[in-house]
């Protein structure tokens, strides 16, 4: 069913938002939830953690709505919020993992890899999953928003804030390194 | 999709002159999706809208409190001055005296009204 705001412009909605209407915002996290989603599941996998991320994306966009000057597009904004509270997720973990556990990372990455979806889906998504999880944070990141989100070289630059050199530099990286990886799998 | 195809789709999709959507499309069409669980939005409007209803809901109760305090407080205050008034009347001045209710009471009779003599 579709609700008041499914034809507004994405600007009424931060507008009213902000008044404290919380359709509006329903709204706001109906049309984005699956990017988010993309961004943070891409870079944690599948896991609870993920969801909670998702939540916590969310609750910061609101609170920091009034400060949203519409200077970028909404879905850039969110996106930065998204990739923020990810990657500082991926250290706190890995501060964590480092502390209770000799394996470190390969033991999250194993934590990480799970769904529910069909047998043949699964293992495409697994393959996915597994070809995210294998690389560093830095590389996963630029990887995850040209293959899951479809952002070209120059909007991953943008909102990840590096120059445009870096971000090539890295998806040359990632892509030798999944060539490795990805025979094994 | 055979696993061969996504593996050659994912290295394609990183050269530099690849099409950028062309993996994302792809993986979507194939059901590769990602989505949070089904209570995700209920969830975050409850965090977000009810801690915000919470803080509303203290703020009336707090304003209203300070509403009945201004009430009792004036209602004190007429009252006091009622009493002064009253005082000054039956009494003829508003001494401490007068105030406790002794203002025409000499020490003599003060002796006979505790003794009873």
């Amino acid at each position: 069913m579709k609700g008041p705001y499914s034809q507004a412009e994405d600007s009424e909605l931060v507008s009213a938002s902000i008044a404290g209407d919380k359709l509006a915002f329903s709204e706001i996290l109906e049309r984005y939830r699956k990017m988010v989603a993309r961004t943070v599941k891409g870079m944690l996998g599948d896991s609870v953690y993920a969801e909670d991320i998702g939540q916590e994306v969310f609750i910061k966009l609101y609170n920091s709505l009034p400060e949203f000057r519409g200077e970028a597009k909404l879905s850039t904004y969110i996106q930065k919020i998204a990739i923020n509270l990810t990657l500082n997720e991926i250290k706190r973990r890995k501060r964590f993992f480092t502390m209770f556990s000799q394996k470190g990372n390969d033991e999250m990455h194993e934590f990480e890899i799970a769904d529910n979806d069909g047998e043949s889906k699964r293992d495409a998504k697994e393959i996915v999953n597994k070809a995210l999880m294998s690389l560093d944070p830095k590389f996963r990141i630029v990887v995850a928003m040209r293959m899951l989100q479809g952002y070209s070289t120059k909007e991953t630059a943008e909102i990840l804030e590096l120059p445009l050199g870096t971000v090539l530099s890295r998806l040359s990286r990632a892509q030798e390194q999944l060539k490795e990886i990805l025979e094994k799998l | 999709m055979k696993p061969s195809d996504i593996r050659k789709l994912i290295i394609r999709s990183l050269s530099e002159d690849a099409n950028p959507r062309e993996a994302a499309d792809t993986l979507e069409k194939e059901g590769i999706t990602y989505d949070f669980g089904n209570s995700f939005g209920g969830i975050v409007i409850d965090r977000i809208f009810g801690t915000r209803e919470k803080v509303i809901r203290e703020m009336e109760f707090l304003r209203s409190m300070r509403f009945i305090f201004n009430r009792v407080a004036l209602t004190g205050i007429a009252a006091i001055i009622l009493l002064l008034i009253s005082i000054f009347i039956a009494e003829g001045s508003i001494s401490l005296n007068s105030f406790l209710g002794i203002g025409n009471t000499y020490d003599e009779g003060m002796i006979s009204l505790l003794t009873g003599n």
